[in-house]
């Protein structure tokens, strides 16, 4: 059941069977179309109720967040309009483009070095080199039912200067004492964090993906001597790689809206995270920690506009390369 | 591993390996190299169960030997129970685990079910309809599966407290209720599972399109409906960003943020028994999911997509 469900949503795919659907040739029309029309109406029902939910719980709160953002809370004089003076403030703090940069450079080695593992596991899997492979793929994906919550907090005890297991097993190895919340290791911490939570998923996907090429295409390409990490880099890899793009934009969303992690970590070591360490800390820590609700708005529409942007110019690759039709 | 197998462990592989895989031997691997791989592989895996094996012991622990002890054995008395019952008292304050488990339990089953209903309508009115616009409709829910949960958190907030729902459960479970990737797998279950063919036959019959969704589409794509409902549990069991936000009464506290309260009480309090209750609560946490993950992976597998990656 399972294989057609995990291929990864072919966005622009979906026309396509509707689109042969409408070329249908249109006979007794009177009858048949006073038909269509009831089924129309039936069609649009099924999908009302959701509609109406989205409507309600992310369209009209994301407008309502846009016309907050044009407003500020005076102590003097309550709301007033201050037009873009918010958006003002957030581009020129520094503060929020430090976190801006963290993310992207958190992304940009977190993202490939996840997916590099569990393509590599995946690779590995599929080809059957490794033994009770059923038992250890159930173990790496096993993190996906655990809350990030509690992965961060179990990394923190393990990490812990001085007390962690981790961190004393280091010490006894002679590796010295490392300290993982200082302010140079914080983030490869939480890299290894996000790696442990999110590689296993990310192998599933890659791991289905390439069940689904054919037997034959490998057996062809031992016939010709190619070895087993040819085979994977030069035959499996470019197979997979539409999964693997769409795998790159949901982590690297991921990753841009950086959050659960690093605020945990802050309660075991405060100094270690910074108020804006990652702009989704930065919009909560001014929404909700100083009670600037309407500054945290203007850095919230920011931070989705930096995201969309991203992912239109991601569509703009899948595009280019066929994929989005 | 008996006589009667083939002699050659190259061979043995051979003759299990499944009918739509190359068998292993014929890519010619040294036997150091398929070594060093599955080396590899077992290191991997321990780096995957270290942090729940280090939870799951350290969960009989005193707060003492939770910092001093070895982490991946027992120390000291079996303290599990001990630490388990503390987890029904209101150790300083930050609020009652117990209460955070029953809420918990409350917005992703009533979430989920929601979730599983909308998705289920939806999908099968994408799949087996064809109106105006659906096309359209399609692709902006498919849109917001790029937008997740995190980012509309504090919007919905400021939502919330013009038509107020801050502090309501409401406005915890409705949102959750909105799952992209919920309609998309339904609907490319539903395209696969439900033969247009029946349909057909069922509307000559002159069936309702109601009946013909609750006899025949439901009952077909009755897979589907668990895996919508377990990414749904789980994406709701450990969302945080949405719940942090809206609530401020420790009473409503999810498990994850009524957690993350007691690991900020325990690290800058001096509340001695704050610990074992942060690890004890953890394993708790993790423990069902992990549970019903474990029973149902099957149904997990066919949603490895679900909509938002860390957060």
């Amino acid at each position: 059941m399972s294989q057609q469900l995990i291929h990864p949503p072919a966005l622009g795919a979906v026309g396509d069977d509707r689109a042969g659907g409408s070329k249908r040739p249109q006979r007794r029309r009177s009858a048949s179309s006073r038909r269509e029309s009831r089924r129309e109406r039936a069609g649009a029902a099924f999908i009302a109720p959701h509609m109406l939910m989205l409507g309600l719980f992310m369209l009209v709160p994301t407008v309502y967040a846009v016309y907050s953002s044009l407003f500020a809370t005076k102590l003097i004089g309550g709301r007033q309009w201050v037009g873009l003076e918010n958006y003002r403030t957030v581009l020129h703090s520094s503060e929020f483009w430090s976190g801006v940069v963290r993310v992207l450079v958190f992304g940009a080695i977190q993202v490939p070095l996840t997916l590099a593992i569990a393509f590599g596991f995946a690779a590995l899997f599929d080809a059957g080199v490794i033994r009770g492979s059923r038992f250890l793929r159930t173990i790496y994906f096993m993190p996906f039912a655990v809350p990030g919550v509690v992965a961060s907090v179990m990394w923190s005890f393990l990490l812990l200067p001085g007390f962690g297991s981790y961190a004393k097993a280091l010490d006894r190895l002679g590796l010295g004492h490392v300290d993982f919340f200082s302010s140079r290791l914080i983030l490869p911490t939480i890299m290894l964090i996000v790696i442990w939570e999110w590689t296993g998923y990310n192998m599933t996907i890659l791991y289905t993906s390439l069940k689904s090429i054919p037997k034959e295409v490998t057996e062809a390409a031992i016939m010709e001597g190619a070895s087993l990490w040819r085979i994977i880099v030069h035959i499996k890899l470019p197979m997979v790689m539409p999964s693997i793009v769409m795998l790159v934009f949901l982590n690297a969303v991921g990753a841009l809206q950086l959050f659960t992690e690093p605020s945990i970590l802050a309660s075991f070591q405060p100094q270690a995270v910074s108020f804006g360490f990652t702009p989704t800390l930065f919009v909560y820590h001014t929404a909700v920690g100083s009670g600037e609700y309407e500054l945290g708005a203007a850095a919230a529409v920011i931070l989705a506009l930096i995201i969309g942007a991203l992912s239109v110019a991601g569509f703009a690759v899948r595009r280019r390369n066929g994929e989005f039709r | 591993m008996t006589a009667t197998s083939p002699s050659t462990p190259a061979a043995r592989r051979a003759r299990k390996a499944p009918a739509d895989q190359v068998s292993p031997h014929l890519y010619g691997l040294r036997r150091t190299t398929t070594l060093a791989i599955n080396l590899l592989a077992i290191a991997f895996a321990l780096f995957i169960l270290g942090p729940l094996v280090w939870l799951a012991f350290s969960a009989t622990k005193s707060q003492a030997e939770i910092y001093d002890s070895f982490g991946f054995w027992f120390a000291g008395p079996f303290r599990l129970w001990h630490n388990l019952s503390a987890l029904g008292q209101n150790v300083s304050g930050t609020g009652i685990f117990v209460h955070w488990l029953g809420n918990t339990l409350l917005y992703a089953i009533a979430g989920a079910v929601g979730a599983t209903v909308l998705s289920a309508l939806a999908g099968y009115g994408f799949s087996r309809y064809r109106f105006r616009g659906a096309n359209t409709l399609f692709l902006v829910v498919m849109a917001t599966l790029l937008v997740p949960l995190t980012a509309i958190a504090l919007p919905l907030f400021l939502f919330y407290s013009k038509v107020g729902l801050v502090n309501s459960i409401w406005g915890m479970i409705l949102p959750s209720m909105v799952s992209p990737i919920g309609i998309y797998l339904m609907r490319t279950f539903i395209d696969a599972s439900v033969p247009k063919e029946l349909i057909e036959a069922a509307r000559l019959d002159g069936a309702s399109e109601l009946w013909i969704f609750w006899r025949i589409g439901l009952p077909l794509a009755f897979p589907g409906l668990m895996t919508v409902l377990l990414i749904s549990i789980v994406a709701i069991w450990n969302n945080y960003f949405l719940p942090l936000i809206i609530f401020s009464k420790s009473g409503l506290y999810p498990l994850t943020v009524g957690l993350s309260a007691i690991s900020q009480a325990a690290e800058t309090g001096t509340k001695a028994e704050l610990v074992p209750v942060l690890i004890t609560g953890g394993l708790v946490t993790v423990v069902p999911l992990i549970a019903l993950f474990l029973l149902l992976e099957r149904y997990f597998r066919g949603g490895m997509l679900q909509g938002s990656v860390t957060g």
